[in-house]
Parts: C-alpha cells; structure tokens; sequence
C-alpha cells in the first residue's frame, strides 16, 4: 500500500461506477513524514477519512476484495487510516 | 482513479470485433488544483457520455474492464465519472456548471 494524504473531496454525479453511495477523497501520494509529491488520485473512501489523515492506499485489481467494490471499476482506494508509524523505533507520523 | 480533462476523439477502423461501438476519448491528464494540463495523454474507453472539455477521472488495468460498457472487452483504461465540483483544502477549484458560463 502507498501512503498519501486526504486533500480534499471530488464530486460526480454521472458514473457507472455501480458502487452505492461512494465518497471521492482527492488524495495526494507523500512520504513517511506525510509531506506531500504533488501528485494526486482520487480515491475511493471505505472508512470515513477526513481532509489531513495520512491514510494508506490500495492500488489495481486489489482494490476490488471488498463487500462493496467486488466486481466494480474501481481501482484506487483507501483501506486504513495511519494513527502512528515509525522508522528505525522513531516516531514519522502520530494523528492528532 | 487519475483525474483527466477530455480533449478529443480517437476514431478507428481496424479493430478486434469486441472493441466495435465503444467511443474512444483522448484524455490529457490534469493537475487538480491549476486545472492545467501535465502534458501527459492516454485514449480511454468512455463508458458514462463524457465529452470535450469536461474533467472527467478513469480506473486503468483490470478494474477497466468492470463497467456494463467493458465487460469482456480488452480495455485498460476506462473513465467512469464526470467530475461536478473539486475541492481541495475547503477551496472549490473546479465547478463544472461555473466554468461553462
């Protein structure tokens, strides 16, 4: 899984997506510390991310291993919300 | 999903029978703040009646292949929404009714 950022939300009415009632988060791809790459995906929210978690991304036909995205066109999204991590027993990142 | 603007049509003839009837759009990908183009285009199957000009966002590999338009059919690139309204950091940067006027 890939670590990026929520950014913000992305809004579509006309889809055939087919997935009930989704939540489109723009997300952008960043580092362990969070700081961001400037490039951004919109991603499918399973759990209820909000704007400035550090949240983990699945990517490719994995994403579609879920209740809600079986069989669904839907190839990024996002399965945890990072609460702490570190690197070499020091802290990177702790949601505040 | 990769948020895209559409910027025009790909017409071919020589094609595999299951590839027949499905509307082929030239995407350039975008950046979703600016709204401006990266320079980077792909051709991707339309499956929801996008056209030009429209921010549009499109799922590649496998998962292309999921909508009642694709299924069973060799596409790898297939755009699934057209995009009302971006927001980023509680700033609207993209209205699609707004940038019509």
């Amino acid at each position: 899984m890939n670590l990026a950022r929520v950014r913000g939300t992305v809004v579509a009415t006309k889809r055939s997506d087919a997935v009930a009632s989704p939540r489109f988060l723009l997300v952008e791809e960043c580092n362990q510390h969070g700081e961001g790459r400037g490039e951004y995906l919109v991603a499918l929210d399973m759990i209820g991310a909000e704007r400035g978690h550090l949240v983990l991304l699945t990517q490719g036909s994995s994403c579609r291993w879920t209740y809600a995205t079986d069989d669904k066109p839907i190839d990024t999204l996002i399965v945890a919300i990072v609460d702490e991590m570190d690197q070499g027993g020091v802290y990177v990142w702790k949601q505040e | 999903m990769v948020l895209a603007r559409v910027r025009g049509t790909v017409v071919s003839t020589q094609k595999p029978q299951n590839m027949e009837g499905l509307r082929l759009l030239l995407l350039e990908k975008i950046d979703p703040v600016t709204l401006k183009g990266k320079g980077d285009f792909v051709v991707s199957i339309d499956s929801v009646g996008a056209n030009a000009g429209e921010i549009v966002f499109f799922v590649t590999g496998s998962s292309a292949r999921m909508t009642e338009t694709t299924k069973g059919r060799p596409s790898d690139a297939t755009i699934i929404a057209i995009v009302d309204t971006i927001e980023k950091d509680g700033n609207i940067t993209y209205q699609k009714a707004a940038e019509q006027q």
